[in-house]
């Protein structure tokens, strides 16, 4: 995966981290500090940065050409600051005192946005929500889940052992992991790309002619689901492991094997408009029909 | 002009990674597919360099300064007999002077792993017969491990424990993969699998040390 997008977070993030107090300076009262709501006024295509370690991130596309923040904190001990830059809304979490617990540090984000915003999410643990926007996205996870929903534009999504499930998602994905699962639904995306290591891989959606689907892992089940119209050029390779295939496939004469050292399956269905390639070193490769 | 050998192209590989490119080295690496994977795998380590001179994120010194003492202490390749190897180093210095320190981390780590692997594969040994170890790199990401772990003393034990798991998980996959290559030494599936596997790591390592020092 391109590491552009990750640097242009992580800068996000470090700016983030020294941004004056804002708008949403907790009060030494939790009881008055559990729920913050603040609105910001946004042009089109906004950038929205939401750093937020511990707790649910979830964002929503709305009408309005407005940020809405709305922050529940678990304590006092954390710091929900927002600010203003421009077009672009930051939202950081923070703890207060240095001793606090994770638990202490738990805030849960709940977050409107027009549907064109951009979105950087950077969460360790909790949870990533989005649905219905439109603009480019970079999601960046530990161990939290990340559900992406009607998603458009360029989505580039991080865990370490997080899943992913995107659905109904169409522009270009590219997904990475090390031991998260990454599922993709009803998908109408021109380019994807996924990378897991320990998890599985499980794509259901259109192949688009022209489009380009790469999904390799290591270990684990990579399945795609296919429509007796569907029109691709497939490879398939599993080194250690097996490829099952119920497409029926003519020979491709353009792929070169790995026949000696791998399992490998190469062939196009109907007249290969879509580019399939899946790949994984001693996992299990399934091309299954669709119920 | 008649064509090189490996290792007078390599003798002047710095060179030719900053656009000198005599007609010897050129007919060379037309013939040579062992060199021009290590020309590729350092072109890109050349892009991505560039790609991270914009960041300007804050340096995380310990893991620099471990690294890069690491480095100058062990060394990816034997000095001693290769003059090649302190050309290379000097190239590496050169392209990543620029980028910001803890993109280096991973970067850098990145970057010695290419090379490592390219020369360590069995497909790449060719050069005067000569075998890389891969004890330096091993020691390097170890102690780039240690770091980053440490760094990692205040977080979230769930979060921490998520990352050792898959620290653990992606040594198994380099120890899978390398054994995988040194059964087949022609697999270049196997290799770019082992590559990718330490790619991961050292992503993962740059990654840990990032939130460590957020904190």
């Amino acid at each position: 995966m391109s590491s552009q997008p990750s640097l242009r977070s992580q800068r996000c993030w470090k700016t983030s981290a020294v941004l004056v107090p804002g708008l949403l300076l907790m009060g030494a009262s939790p009881a008055l500090a559990d729920r913050i709501e603040r609105h910001f006024k946004v042009d089109a295509r906004p950038v929205v940065t939401i750093h937020n370690p511990t707790g649910l991130v979830t964002v929503r596309a709305w009408t309005k050409s407005e940020v809405m923040v709305v922050a529940k904190r678990a304590t006092d001990r954390v710091d929900v600051d927002t600010e203003q830059i421009e077009n672009r809304v930051e939202i950081v979490t923070r703890q207060i005192p240095d001793n606090a617990s994770p638990a202490d540090l738990r805030a849960d984000l709940e977050i409107s946005v027009p549907e064109d915003a951009e979105l950087q999410i950077h969460n360790d643990s909790g949870g990533v929500n989005v649905s219905n926007v439109l603009g480019d996205m970079n999601v960046e996870t530990i161990a939290a889940d990340v559900a992406l929903e009607d998603a458009a534009g360029y989505l580039t999504v991080k865990t370490v052992d997080g899943s992913f499930v995107c659905t109904r998602c169409a522009g270009r994905i590219e997904a990475s992991s090390i031991s998260g699962n990454f599922r993709f639904i009803d998908l109408r995306s021109y380019h994807v790309r996924a990378q897991t290591s320990e998890g599985n891989i499980s794509f259901n959606g259109q192949f688009l002619p022209n489009g380009t689907y790469e999904l390799k892992n290591y270990s684990g089940i990579i399945e795609v689901r296919f429509s007796p119209n569907d029109s691709f050029d497939m490879s398939a390779t599993s080194l250690k492991g097996k490829v099952n295939n119920e497409a029926k496939l003519t020979p491709s004469m353009h792929h070169h094997g790995f026949g000696r050292f791998a399992n490998s399956l190469f062939g196009t269905m109907n007249t290969g408009r879509a580019k399939l390639d899946l790949s994984s070193f001693n996992g299990t490769i399934n091309i299954l029909k669709k119920d | 002009m008649g064509s090189m050998d490996c290792n007078a192209f390599f003798n002047q590989l710095d060179r030719w990674m900053e656009g000198e490119r005599s007609a010897g080295a050129q007919a060379h690496l037309r013939g040579c597919p062992g060199c021009r994977g290590i020309v590729g795998d350092l072109d890109g380590i050349q892009q991505t360099a560039r790609s991270m001179e914009a960041a300007d994120a804050a340096p995380p010194e310990r893991i620099w300064i471990a690294l890069r003492a690491q480095l100058e202490q062990e060394g990816l390749i034997h000095e001693e007999r290769h003059g090649w190897a302190e050309a290379l180093r000097g190239w590496f210095d050169g392209v990543f002077s620029a980028v910001p320190r803890p993109a280096l981390a991973g970067a850098y780590l990145v970057a010695l792993i290419a090379v490592s692997i390219a020369l360590a594969v069995p497909g790449y040994r060719r050069f005067n017969g000569t075998q890389v170890p891969t004890q330096p790199l091993t020691a390097q990401l170890n102690t780039a491990e240690q770091d980053a772990i440490s760094s990692m003393m205040n977080s979230d034990p769930a979060v921490t424990a998520s990352l050792q798991k898959n620290l653990a998980i992606v040594d198994n996959y380099i120890a899978l993969c390398e054994k995988s290559v040194q059964e087949e030494p022609e697999n270049e599936v196997a290799r770019d699998y082992l590559y990718e596997a330490y790619q991961q790591k050292a992503d993962l390592l740059a990654q840990i040390t990032e939130r460590g020092d957020d904190r």
